[in-house]
């Protein structure tokens, strides 16, 4: 006896994390980011390796062109974020989720307790705790400082050599400092946890189920089940098929 | 069997039309040379084929070589690239001389006599014309400044049209052409000026810094890169309208590096490079090659942090570091110390904060 598969798909209460417009903007400063870091390095790889790669011929006209237009998409993008930011009912809940607050301090505290084994379990965080907060402003002076040394090494011309000098020195540590910030932070949280690896799928699916809100993120869960506006804003019911077999 | 020597020894049509003293005879065999005193070998093979395709293929021994009329030679003076030679030089009728280039080589950074006909301190240590000058093979260019092949075929071929004279076209054609493009590639020209600019005795003796503050700047990796626009050491000390053979201290008004020029030559405005088209007076002031030991020097002397061998260094310096370098050099230094300490710190940190959840939360079931 057959029975409906629509009376066997089950309803699952989906959370979002980001907003898709918030997603599309992370695909596009991973773009605009991957651009300037391979670009920006290949200046700085030894000299013998140097070689080989200028042997191919134009490489260097098209490195610098190619790094220019990665500090477009990394500056249109932030420019979008600004406008989001201010102009958007998401982009201005985005903003005050993300403001620094006392609590991120007492929050740290509490999780290095937790990871020390002084507590049973991590602090109650909210939609963005203080991970995520150090990690987007550090992007933020980042970007601003990245920028405008580019802009002044762009605009050389105008510039005393001095200048030059001390944003060449800016720009480069910057670099290193970011990309190694990329590497031990984010990739860590997004790929290398324990409960992450291989990736983390929020960039492009930027959901997570209601247990998983509820183990990382409670004050938040709490928040949003507590204000209809923000179930609105954050909370989706979707139709999960069962698998094949009909087992759960 | 007679005849078979001659064959060997008879020199090939091309080398007799440059040798017609039959040098070539003797000294086309490799092995041709001498033990001098001291042990050393000296070889004084001449390759016919690469001499015949040089420079100088078209003149005879004799004319730079004096005094070697007897066999088994005796001693002679030594070449003297200022003898005027048998060839004819076209613009004045006159016998042809490198007496211009040497007069102003002479008085250039890189000439071993003061003003007043002394020699120079060290002036062993100063290159003479061989040292850069190694009778390259040259020829003609399969193209011009990127213009096709076809291009040279083409105007060769009609300079062949009135000099009918074997070889002579191609010598002539070679001869200007060379001189439209850059003889040596850029690694070439920093593999010749670094021979002795990156030993840094030698340089200390004269009081100027080893060419490693070179290597530190961005122009250097373009150089490695190949880029057809990378500054190597001719295009700034040596840019348009100046001559390799009368570099003067950067402190001398001629020189393209003085503060006068500085700006045309960032600019290089109707050069085959482009540089800094937009150079403003602003911008070329200052620094081009990374600060180096001597800044470096100074600074430690004024923390009363001497290195060994910063008195010398100090002593032996020919410009005063100026105040304002000092500063440059210190607000830089402190720069980058600030950012390695800062990325210790934060991404110490941040390696620490992330084991510490990968244990626990290898641990956690969650």
């Amino acid at each position: 006896m057959s029975v409906s598969r629509a009376k066997i798909a089950e309803t699952r209460r989906v959370f979002y994390r980001l907003s898709p417009d918030e997603g599309g903007q992370h695909v596009v400063l991973v773009v605009g980011f991957t651009l300037l870091t391979i670009t920006g390095f290949l200046v700085y790889i030894p000299d013998t390796w140097l070689e080989p790669v200028g042997a191919v011929g134009l490489v260097s006209e098209a490195r610098m062109f190619l790094h220019r237009v990665g500090a477009m998409v990394l500056g249109a993008v932030s420019a979008y974020h600004l406008y989001y930011l201010a102009f958007k009912k998401a982009g201005r809940r985005f903003f005050r989720d993300m403001l620094p607050r006392l609590r991120d301090l007492a929050e740290a505290r509490d999780n290095l307790a937790y990871y020390l084994g002084r507590r049973d379990h991590p602090p109650d965080f909210h939609r963005f705790n203080y991970r995520h907060k150090f990690e987007y402003y550090a992007l933020w002076t980042g970007n601003l400082l990245m920028g405008a040394t580019g802009v002044v090494l762009w605009s050389e011309s105008y510039w005393n050599k001095f200048v030059l000098d001390i944003a060449l020195v800016v720009h480069s540590m910057e670099a290193i400092l970011a990309c190694l910030a990329v590497m031990v932070w984010h990739l860590y949280e997004v790929h290398l946890g324990p409960h992450k690896y291989p990736l983390d799928t929020t960039w492009v699916v930027p959901t997570v189920s209601e247990e998983e809100m509820k183990a990382l993120y409670p004050a938040h869960y709490r928040e949003i089940m507590a204000d209809p506006a923000l179930r609105r804003a954050f909370v989706r019911d979707v139709q999960v098929d069962p698998p094949e077999d009909g087992t759960r | 069997m007679a005849w078979l020597l001659w064959v060997a020894l008879c020199p090939s049509t091309a080398v007799a039309q440059t040798d017609p003293e039959n040098c070539l005879m003797c000294h086309r065999y490799p092995t041709i040379g001498v033990e001098l005193e001291d042990g050393t070998a000296r070889s004084y093979y001449v390759n016919p084929d690469r001499y015949l395709h040089s420079p100088h293929g078209r003149v005879k021994c004799s004319n730079c070589h004096l005094g070697f009329d007897r066999i088994p030679h005796e001693d002679g003076p030594k070449v003297d690239c200022a003898t005027k030679c048998h060839l004819v030089e076209p613009s004045t009728e006159g016998p042809f001389s490198h007496v211009n280039m040497i007069e102003g080589y002479e008085a250039s950074v890189h000439g071993r006599t003061k003003p007043s006909g002394q020699p120079k301190e060290h002036a062993d240590d100063l290159p003479t014309c061989l040292d850069c000058h190694t009778n390259r093979v040259i020829g003609v260019p399969d193209d011009v400044f990127g213009r096709s092949a076809e291009l040279t075929n083409e105007t060769l071929a009609r300079c062949q049209g009135c000099h009918t004279g074997e070889g002579w076209a191609e010598v002539a054609f070679a001869h200007v052409t060379h001189r439209m493009r850059r003889p040596r590639q850029m690694r070439e020209v920093i593999y010749l000026c670094t021979r002795c600019h990156e030993d840094g005795q030698r340089m200390e003796r004269h009081g100027i810094e080893s060419i490693e503050t070179f290597k530190e700047t961005y122009h250097w990796k373009l150089v490695k890169y190949n880029d057809p626009n990378a500054p190597d050491c001719i295009s700034c000390h040596v840019p348009m309208g100046y001559s390799a053979h009368t570099i003067r201290p950067s402190a001398d008004t001629i020189s393209p590096l003085s503060s006068y020029n500085r700006v045309r030559t960032c600019a290089n405005i109707g050069g085959v490079q482009t540089c800094h088209p937009n150079a403003t007076e602003k911008f070329a002031r200052g620094r081009v090659h990374a600060y180096g030991d001597k800044v470096a020097a100074v600074d430690r002397a004024e923390r009363h942090a001497e290195l060994p061998g910063d008195a010398v260094l100090l002593e032996t310096s020919a410009h005063r570091v100026a105040k304002k370098d000092l500063f440059h050099y210190r607000v830089l230094k402190f720069l980058t110390l600030f950012y390695k300490v800062l990325i210790g710190l934060v991404v110490g940190g941040m390696v620490i904060h992330q084991g510490l959840d990968y244990l626990r939360a290898s641990k956690d079931p969650h």
